[in-house]
């Protein structure tokens, strides 16, 4: 699905992502982890073609995602607030971003209605604009708009850090959901190792810009984590 | 998808906080708009008249011809100074799948509504209507018409493609200021090359062979691609953003640690002026009004009258007190919950502000001093105006600034901008100038012009030396107003 080769980027001097080769197949639930500056979100918006690379290349599909298009239309992505339509209401939002793939309202309502537990009666018919929503409630948002577009990448930065615990339990279960269904595949970061050690099959490791670790999730995963963290104290 | 892309621009309009919320700033903003859209067609209108008058003898059309390069140079300028690059408000939309294209002319076509695009219109369509009409028939109208859009639209579009070269690289405004003035200097000081001839001729040949019009449009169309292809480039985060990432260093200003904690509280200050782009720009402008007494005293039948100089010495030795207080606490509305839970006492905050205002104040009045060369009497009532400031006008303004709730967003220039703009700084105007001349009114009426003035100066002076009581009475008004203000403060 995604292919990495050779990615690099420096900021005034220091590398932030250096990434020889890295493959994602179909269907993978990836989490992405390490600490602050380990550069997951710079690797995030360089896979989205955000910002440029200072050398090597993204592969989406066998097409690099700089020249070519063709990646927005199966990837939804939702990295930070910045990225919603903060003047809208949500229902306008929602209506906004599934004109985009072509689907009427009543099927958004309709996509919409099974995210209802997930909502948990703090989004629709709010009256609300987003920017008015509380970050946790911006971030409901923001996934569900993803959601709403049925990709075949989801990508998600830190969906965990500002949303309620019963919301992180939700979410938590959507994206197993769908990592049964097989069809889609998902790279999620977060600081949270026991969420992502219980959702994810890949676990990369992140430090300074490399990915360090790279293993498959089974029950010692978690405490192999902690390790690396608790050393880094 | 474009008319989703203006559905949004017009919601964004219409939803934001500065638009709409106060009526009172709606209105004034309407009447000023009305008011020069007014003006400049009682200008197309009488053009024919005015070029007659300042061209005797030659043809109207042809001293309007000469003209028109000079107003698109003028307005390329302008539009350099005063034109907001319209940037981050595509952020959402880089995730969604709307290809770049979309993206990019939406950019280009929603930059478009800006009024620099309407004025070259409204200042010549009715002369246009009125002279080249009758006088050489419809094609030549159409073909003039169609020049001005295209050199319109040039203009828009290379200003706009400068700016963001700008944004990348800081030279390319030198390097475009001082093209620009090469050719002022060419043109005036040197007589090397002539605009006017070459607008003259443009504008003459376009008149006998319209279908030139064509090629002025051309470049536009030329301009505009290039600009496309730049933004198509270029559309990424990291380089959209209107700042650029240099190295920044840090200041230190020795000088305000004899003040102890009540410095520290200034020094800040001066970092947040220096280093954002909204009070930066209202420093900048300060000093530009500095220049302001050069309207007034160069007047040979006002050098003696002893208004303008007291109106000037509040207004330009006050300046800083005036631009910057207005919008006080709102500078620091990002952190302002910070300051109201940290160690700052607020006896302290009003003192750094008092000692602000003097520091600044006295800078203006200093370079203000040359002034004197119109008369020794300027002199007298800047120093005049100087203590009222101190003494008076910062208080007025820091009273002024406990009813102020508004945010202010710091990265965003300072002209056209009306946001953190309310209902409080236009009832400051008032008692900022018109209690120094209704004081010095009946001064006047009796022929006491220097008694007045030293009266002026001896309410700032007592203002000034009993500044503790002051600074009791708003430390008093602010612990009363303080969660209102940090409420306000709270709201986007």
């Amino acid at each position: 699905m995604i292919e990495v080769q050779n990615l690099t980027k420096s900021y005034s001097g220091v590398r932030v992502v250096n990434i020889p080769a890295l493959v994602i197949n179909k269907g993978e639930t990836i989490g992405l982890i390490g600490n602050n500056g380990a550069g997951k979100t710079t690797l995030f918006r360089m896979i989205l073609d955000l910002i440029r690379s200072d050398g090597g290349e993204v592969l989406s599909k066998g097409a690099n995602v700089v020249q070519n298009e063709n990646w927005r239309d199966y990837t939804a992505a939702y990295l930070d607030e910045g990225f919603l339509i903060d003047y809208l209401t949500p229902e306008e939002y929602f209506y906004f971003v599934g004109s985009l793939h072509q689907l009427t309202r009543a099927h958004v309502d309709e996509k919409l209605s099974t995210l209802t537990e997930f909502f948990n009666g703090e989004i629709l018919n709010k009256r609300k604009y987003i920017r008015d929503l509380s970050k946790g409630n911006q971030c409901k948002v923001g996934v569900a708009a993803c959601l709403l577009q049925s990709p075949e990448l989801l990508m998600l930065d830190e969906p965990f850090a500002n949303i309620d615990p019963s919301t992180q339990i939700r979410l938590k279960s959507i994206l197993k959901d769908a990592a049964a269904s097989g069809n889609m595949t998902t790279i999620v970061s977060s600081h949270d190792l026991s969420h992502v050690t219980e959702v994810c099959q890949r676990i990369l490791l992140m430090e300074k810009g490399k990915i360090i670790k790279d293993i498959h999730t089974d029950a010692n995963t978690l405490k192999e984590l902690e390790e690396y963290f608790s050393v880094m104290q | 998808m474009t008319t989703q892309f203006l559905d949004h621009q017009w919601k964004s309009f219409w939803r934001s906080k500065n638009t709409g919320k106060s009526i009172a700033i709606r209105v004034v903003l309407w009447l000023l708009i009305l008011y020069f859209v007014a003006i400049f067609l009682v200008l197309s209108f009488a053009m024919d008249k005015i070029l007659g008058k300042v061209f005797p003898g030659q043809d109207v059309i042809a001293s309007f011809n000469g003209f028109i390069l000079y107003y698109f140079l003028l307005d390329l300028v302008m539009r350099f100074q005063l034109q907001e690059l319209p940037t981050l408000s595509v952020q959402p939309y880089l995730i969604l799948p709307i290809r770049k294209k979309q993206i990019v002319n939406y950019l280009s076509l929603s930059s478009l509504s800006t009024t620099f695009n309407y004025s070259p219109f409204i200042l010549s369509l009715p002369f246009l209507l009125k002279v080249v009409l009758p006088q050489k028939g419809g094609l030549a109208f159409t073909g003039i018409l169609l020049s001005l859009l295209g050199l319109t639209l040039f203009n828009h579009f290379f200003s706009l493609y400068i700016k963001r070269k700008v944004n990348l690289n800081g030279w390319v405004m030198l390097l475009f200021l001082g093209a620009i003035g090469l050719v002022s200097y060419l043109d005036f000081k040197w007589h090397v090359i002539s605009i006017a001839a070459a607008s003259s001729w443009l504008f003459n040949s376009i008149i006998t062979a319209p279908a030139l019009a064509l090629a002025v449009l051309a470049f536009a169309v030329g301009c505009f691609y290039v600009n496309y292809l730049f933004l198509k480039s270029n559309l990424y985060l990291d380089e959209l953003r209107a700042s650029s990432s240099a190295v920044k260093s840090s200041t230190e200003i020795p000088f305000l640690d004899r003040f102890g904690a009540v410095g520290d509280l200034v020094a800040n200050e001066v970092k947040l002026i220096l280093r954002n782009k909204r009070p930066k720009s209202t420093l900048t402008m300060s000093f530009i009004f500095l220049l302001y007494g050069l309207i007034f005293y160069t007047k040979p039948q006002t050098s003696t009258i002893y208004w303008a100089p007291i109106f000037c010495g509040t207004f330009i030795t006050g300046i800083f007190i005036i631009n910057y207080g207005q919008f006080m606490f709102s500078w620091q509305s990002s952190h302002f919950d910070g300051i109201l839970v940290s160690k700052v006492r607020i006896r302290d905050f009003f003192a750094a502000k008092f000692l602000m205002f003097t520091i600044a104040s006295t800078v203006a009045y200093i370079l203000s001093t040359p002034y004197t060369y119109f008369g020794w009497h300027i002199l007298y009532a800047h120093t005049a105006m100087y203590l009222w400031n101190m003494g008076v006008s910062s208080f007025i303004v820091l009273w002024f600034a406990t009813y102020n709730y508004k945010k202010i967003n710091l990265s965003k220039g300072a002209s056209f901008n009306w946001e953190g703009v309310g209902a409080s700084q236009f009832l400051l105007s008032i008692p900022l100038f018109v209690t120094p001349l209704l004081i010095f009114l009946p001064f006047n009426l009796l022929h006491q012009q220097t008694l007045g003035l030293v009266v002026l100066g001896l309410i700032g002076m007592v203002f000034l030396l009993t500044r503790k009581t002051w600074i009791d009475l708003l430390t008093k008004r602010f612990n009363k107003q303080r969660y209102k203000i940090a409420e306000g403060f709270r709201n986007e």
